[in-house]
C-alpha cells in the first residue's frame, strides 16, 4: 500500500513555493481570458491556479512539444557532416494532474519506448515530477471511469492528492513522490484511518457523478467481433472538418512529422512537429497515392487506433475519457459519438 | 449588401451564429458552409441533431447537402425563378404571414401581383429541379416557427446578385421569418473582418457606419471631425478601379493604393487587371508577404499580421472583437494604421492617433452604430455585436426587432435574368470557382503553411463522371481549361458533386489561376462580378 499523508490546504501555497526553488512548476494556471491551460508558474502570488476546472491542454507539450529541434547539423566538404543535439529538458514539477492525463503520460511511456527509448520524450519524462489530483467531481464530458484510467489512481503518479475539503489526502506513488515527502516533511502529517475513509468516501461519490454514460467496453467487444458496416464510416466521416484539432488536443495522441529546416547555406535544423492520421497529408506519398484513401478511412483509422488496435496491442484502449476531443470537434465526430453508434450496431 | 439594404435596412446577418443552433429549419443557398465557414457549418450540425430539418440550394452536392432533407440542385443562375416558385407555393398553400405583411412591411402587392402571373410548371422548369421538391421545400420552410436563411457567395456573385438577395428577403417576409430570435436571414461574409470594412465605409458612397456620402449633414459632420474638405460623389468600385484596361483610367485614375488585397488573382479577368495597374502611374501594395499584386507595384509596404497589431476584428455576426498584439512586428512590418498615419503625414495630412483605442473612440464618435464601443469595454467580454448605440448598451444579438432598420420592409419583386455567358458548342461547359477548406482566398498566407500547404498543394478541376467518360479524361490527368478570356492547365479529379456539364475548382493557386477565365461580367448595382459562372473548353494533355 502507499504510504499516505495530509497537508492542509493553508499550506499548499508553502509547499508550491518550496517545489518551486527547486523545480520549473507546471500547474492548471486561468488566463485573463478565463481559459485554464497548463502553464509555467512564474510567481505563485500572481497567478491564479485553478484545480476546479478542467484544463483545456493536456501536459502532452511539455513532454512531447507541438514542435522541438532534433538537432543542427552543419555540411562542409572536408569534415563531411556535423550533428549537434542540445538537450533542453528541465527539472519539472507537474502539479494538478488529473487521473486521465497522467493515465495518459503513462501510454506515452510505453508508446516512446517501443523501439527502443526515444530520446527526446525521456530526456523530459525522466526529469518530471507528477502530482496528480484524483477527481472528485468529473466534468461535463468526462468518461475515466469507462476507460478505467479515473477518476481516482492506484499507481503511475509520484504523488496523488485527494481534495478533502480542508486539506489534502496525499499518497505516494513511485521513489520521486517519496523523496519529495522526505525533503519537505514538516509540510505533512501521517494520514488517519479517518483520512482514508473520507477518501474513499469521495471516490464513491466520484464515481456516481458522472454525467456521460459511455459503454467503452461494449464498443471495444464489438469491434473485435468483426467490422463496422462502411454505412457508418461513411456517415460518421461526413462530419469531420479536417481540422486535426482532435488529435492535437487528445492527451495520446503522438504521431509526428519529421522536417528540416535550412539554418544557412551549409546547415539546417530537424524538427519533429506534431501531425494527425486524419490528415491527407500524413499518408499520401511522393508519387501521390494514398493508401488512406478518404476522409473516411482516415477517420476509421483514428478511431479503430484507439479502440481496436491498441487494445490488440496493448491490452487497453488508448482514449482515457478526458472528453476533450468532445469539445473541440466542429462537427461532433468526437468518440463519445463513435462510442454510441459502434454500440448501436451491436 | 445593397440587397439587404434596400429591403432591410441593414446589409448584415440579422441573427447571431450560435442563434442557428436553435433554428427548426435552416435554408442553406449558396453557401458551402462546411468548407468556407466551418464554425457555422458546426451550429448547422448541431441543429440536425436537435432535429433541425436543412434545406440546401446549390448547383454542386457539396458536402453539407448530404445532410440536407431536402437538396435543390438547381441550374447554376437560376436562384430567382427558384424563390419566385417557393414564394407561390407559400401563396398557394395559404402559409404566407399576412399580419406580418401588413404590419411590418411595403410594396407587397407589386410581388404577389408577379407571382400571380408565373406560370408555375414553366419557371421550376428553368431550375431544372421538380416543382414537387421545390413546393416540399417551400412549405416546409413557412411552416417552421424558427427558421433561418444562410447564403453565401452563390447567391451574390451573378449579374443579378443584388435581386437574388432582395428575392430571399422577399421569401423570409413573406414567410414572417424575421424579427425574432433563432429566425432571420443571414449572408455569411467570407473574411474575418469583411463585415468591419463595410461597417467602416470601405465602400464608394459610405462613411462609415453607413452614411451616405452624398447627405450633407453627414458629409458635414465628418468634415468637421477631419478638418477637411470632402467629396460629395461616390467613389469608384473595386471592379471600375482594377478592369478599367489599359487606356482605362476611369476619372482620370492614375496610382492605386492596394491593401491586403491580391486582385491579380482575385479578380475576374486577370488579364485586364493586369493591363490596368501595370498602365498606372503609380502602385503602391500593402500586405504580408510579396503577392502576385504587389510584384506589380513601385513600392511594398511590408504590413503586420493580426499577432502583430492591436485593433479590433468584425465578424460576420457584427461581432467587434479585439485583437491583442502578441509579439512585436517582425523586421521592418507595421500596422496598418501606422502605414496609413504615416502615407498621411507624408502627403502633408497629418493623423496623430496615439494608439488603436484613440481610433476606436473616434469610431465610437462619428458612427452611431458603433457609439458605445471603447477597448476597455472589449476587456471583458468577447466583443460587442452593432447596432451598441452608447457606452452602457450591451449590443444586438439580432436586428429588426419591432422594426426594420429602415422602417418597413421593402419587397422588390424580381425575375429571372440569365447569366451573363452560358455554354455553347465553342465553349460546352459551366465553369463555377469556390474555395477549399485549407485555405484562404488567394493563398497569400495559407500557401506559406506548410502542413496546409501538404493537405492541398494544387488546384484541381472537379469533372462529373459522365463527361469524363465521354472526354475520356481520367482521374489526375491535366487537361487544358480556356475560356474566351484566357487559358490555364489543371488536373482534373472525377466527382460527383459537379452536375454534369459543371466544372468547378478553386481560385487559390496562382499555378492554375482560375480567374484568367472568369468573366469580368457584374451585377449593375452591387457591381459584384459573376464569378460563378463563365463557359469553358475542356481539351486533354497529352503526356
Amino acid at each position: 500500500m502507499n504510504d499516505r499523508y495530509t497537508l492542509k490546504k493553508d499550506h499548499l501555497n508553502g509547499l508550491l513555493r518550496r517545489l518551486m526553488k527547486e523545480y520549473r512548476l507546471v500547474a492548471p494556471v486561468k488566463n485573463t481570458q478565463g481559459d485554464t491551460l497548463f502553464s509555467v508558474l512564474d510567481s505563485i502570488d500572481h497567478a491564479i491556479i485553478d484545480l476546479a476546472s478542467q484544463p483545456q491542454s493536456s501536459i502532452k507539450p511539455f513532454l512531447f512539444p507541438q514542435q522541438e529541434v532534433i538537432f543542427d547539423y552543419e555540411h562542409s566538404v572536408t569534415a563531411g557532416y556535423h550533428f549537434e543535439h542540445t538537450p533542453t529538458a528541465i527539472p519539472t514539477a507537474f502539479f494538478g494532474v488529473r487521473s486521465c492525463d497522467l493515465s495518459a503520460v503513462l501510454y506515452m511511456d510505453v508508446i516512446f519506448s517501443k523501439k527502443g527509448r526515444d530520446p527526446y520524450y525521456f530526456e523530459k519524462r525522466s526529469e518530471a515530477i507528477i502530482i496528480s489530483l484524483a477527481c472528485n467531481e468529473p466534468f461535463a464530458n468526462c468518461f475515466c471511469n469507462a476507460t478505467k484510467s479515473g477518476p481516482f489512481l492506484e499507481y503511475g503518479f509520484d504523488l496523488q492528492f485527494t481534495d478533502l475539503n480542508d486539506r489534502y489526502l496525499v499518497e505516494t506513488g513511485r521513489a520521486k513522490g517519496t523523496e519529495i515527502i522526505n525533503r519537505f516533511r514538516h509540510f505533512f502529517d501521517q494520514a488517519t484511518e479517518q483520512d482514508s475513509k473520507a477518501q474513499y468516501q469521495a471516490f464513491l461519490e466520484a464515481r456516481s457523478h458522472f454525467k456521460q454514460q459511455v459503454h467503452v467496453d461494449q464498443a471495444i467487444k464489438r469491434l473485435a467481433n468483426g467490422p463496422l458496416p462502411e454505412e457508418v464510416w461513411h456517415t460518421l466521416s461526413l462530419r469531420c472538418q479536417d481540422c486535426g484539432g482532435c488529435a492535437y488536443i487528445c492527451p495520446t495522441c503522438t504521431c509526428f512529422t519529421i522536417t528540416d529546416q535550412a539554418t544557412s547555406a551549409s546547415g539546417g535544423r530537424r524538427l519533429r512537429s506534431w501531425d494527425a492520421c486524419t490528415f491527407g497529408g500524413f499518408t499520401r506519398m511522393a508519387g501521390g497515392h494514398n493508401p488512406v484513401n478518404s476522409r473516411t478511412h482516415a477517420v476509421k483509422q483514428r478511431f479503430l487506433h484507439k479502440l481496436q488496435y491498441d487494445v490488440k496491442e496493448h491490452g487497453r484502449p488508448s482514449c482515457v475519457g478526458c472528453g476533450r476531443c468532445v469539445g473541440i470537434c466542429f462537427g461532433g465526430v468526437d468518440i463519445i459519438r463513435f462510442i454510441n453508434v459502434a454500440c448501436g450496431q451491436l | 449588401m445593397a440587397g439587404l439594404a434596400t429591403t432591410f435596412g441593414s446589409g448584415a446577418m440579422t441573427n447571431s451564429i450560435n442563434e442557428i443552433e436553435e433554428a427548426q429549419v435552416i435554408l442553406v443557398s449558396g453557401s458551402n458552409t462546411t468548407e468556407a465557414h466551418p464554425q457555422v457549418a458546426r451550429r448547422m450540425f448541431d441543429a440536425i441533431d436537435r432535429g433541425a430539418k436543412l434545406i440546401v440550394i446549390d448547383p454542386r452536392r457539396t458536402r453539407l447537402a448530404e445532410f440536407a432533407h431536402i437538396h435543390l440542385g438547381i441550374k447554376p443562375g437560376t436562384d430567382i425563378p427558384l424563390m419566385n416558385v417557393m414564394m407561390r407555393v407559400i401563396l398557394d398553400e395559404n402559409l404566407a404571414d399576412d399580419l406580418f405583411i401588413e404590419m411590418r412591411t411595403e410594396n407587397y402587392h407589386e410581388l404577389r401581383d408577379m407571382l400571380y402571373h408565373l406560370d408555375l410548371e414553366e419557371t421550376a422548369a428553368i431550375t431544372g429541379v421538380g416543382l414537387d421538391k421545390i413546393s416540399a421545400a417551400a412549405q416546409l420552410y413557412a411552416r417552421a416557427q424558427k427558421a433561418v436563411i444562410c447564403y453565401c457567395l452563390g447567391v451574390t456573385q451573378h449579374i443579378c446578385g443584388t435581386s437574388n438577395v432582395q428575392s430571399i428577403a422577399n421569401l423570409a417576409m413573406l414567410a414572417g421569418h424575421i424579427e425574432k430570435e433563432f429566425t432571420g436571414v443571414d449572408p455569411l461574409r467570407g473574411q474575418n473582418n469583411v463585415q468591419g470594412a463595410c461597417d467602416m465605409g470601405a465602400l464608394p458612397g459610405l462613411f462609415p457606419s453607413y452614411q451616405p456620402v452624398d447627405t450633407q449633414e453627414y458629409r458635414e459632420k465628418f468634415e468637421r471631425a477631419w478638418g477637411t474638405n470632402l467629396s460629395g460623389t461616390p467613389g469608384l468600385t473595386l471592379m471600375q478601379m482594377t478592369h478599367g484596361g489599359p487606356q482605362g483610367a476611369i476619372r482620370g485614375m492614375r496610382g492605386m493604393i492596394v491593401m491586403g488585397e491580391n486582385p491579380m488573382l482575385s479578380d475576374p479577368n486577370i488579364t485586364k487587371v493586369k493591363a490596368t495597374l501595370e498602365n498606372l502611374d503609380f502602385l503602391a501594395v500593402s500586405d504580408l508577404f510579396l503577392t502576385e499584386t504587389a510584384a506589380l507595384a513601385d513600392v511594398v509596404f511590408p504590413a503586420a499580421s493580426f499577432a502583430e497589431k492591436t485593433g479590433t476584428f468584425t465578424n460576420s455576426e457584427r461581432r467587434v472583437q479585439m485583437v491583442r498584439q502578441a509579439i512585436p512586428p517582425l523586421g521592418s512590418c507595421r500596422a496598418d494604421s501606422e502605414i496609413i498615419m504615416a502615407l498621411s503625414q507624408a502627403m502633408g495630412y497629418p493623423m496623430e492617433y496615439e494608439s488603436p483605442a484613440e481610433i476606436m473612440e473616434e469610431i465610437a464618435l462619428l458612427s452611431p452604430i458603433y457609439g458605445g464601443m471603447f477597448h476597455d469595454r472589449f476587456e471583458t467580454c468577447f466583443g460587442l455585436q452593432w447596432p451598441c448605440w452608447n457606452r452602457n448598451h450591451p449590443g444586438t444579438t439580432f436586428l429588426h426587432k419591432y422594426f426594420f432598420t429602415r422602417g418597413r420592409g421593402h419587397f422588390m419583386p424580381a425575375e429571372h435574368t440569365p447569366p451573363a455567358e452560358l455554354p455553347d458548342t465553342e465553349y460546352p461547359f459551366i465553369l463555377n470557382t469556390g474555395r477549399i477548406y485549407h485555405h484562404y482566398h488567394t493563398g497569400t498566407m495559407t500557401r506559406q503553411c506548410s502542413t496546409l500547404n501538404r493537405e492541398s498543394s494544387e488546384a484541381l478541376l472537379e469533372v462529373n463522371p459522365l463527361d469524363a467518360t465521354s472526354l475520356g479524361l481520367r482521374n489526375g490527368d491535366w487537361v487544358e481549361l480556356s475560356s474566351r478570356r484566357g487559358a490555364i492547365t489543371v488536373k482534373i479529379e472525377v466527382s460527383e458533386q459537379v452536375a454534369p456539364g459543371s466544372v468547378y475548382t478553386t481560385f487559390h493557386f496562382p499555378e492554375a489561376a482560375i480567374n484568367l477565365l472568369t468573366s469580368d461580367a457584374r451585377d449593375p448595382k452591387a457591381q459584384c462580378p459573376e464569378y460563378k459562372i463563365c463557359a469553358v473548353r475542356l481539351e486533354r494533355i497529352c503526356s
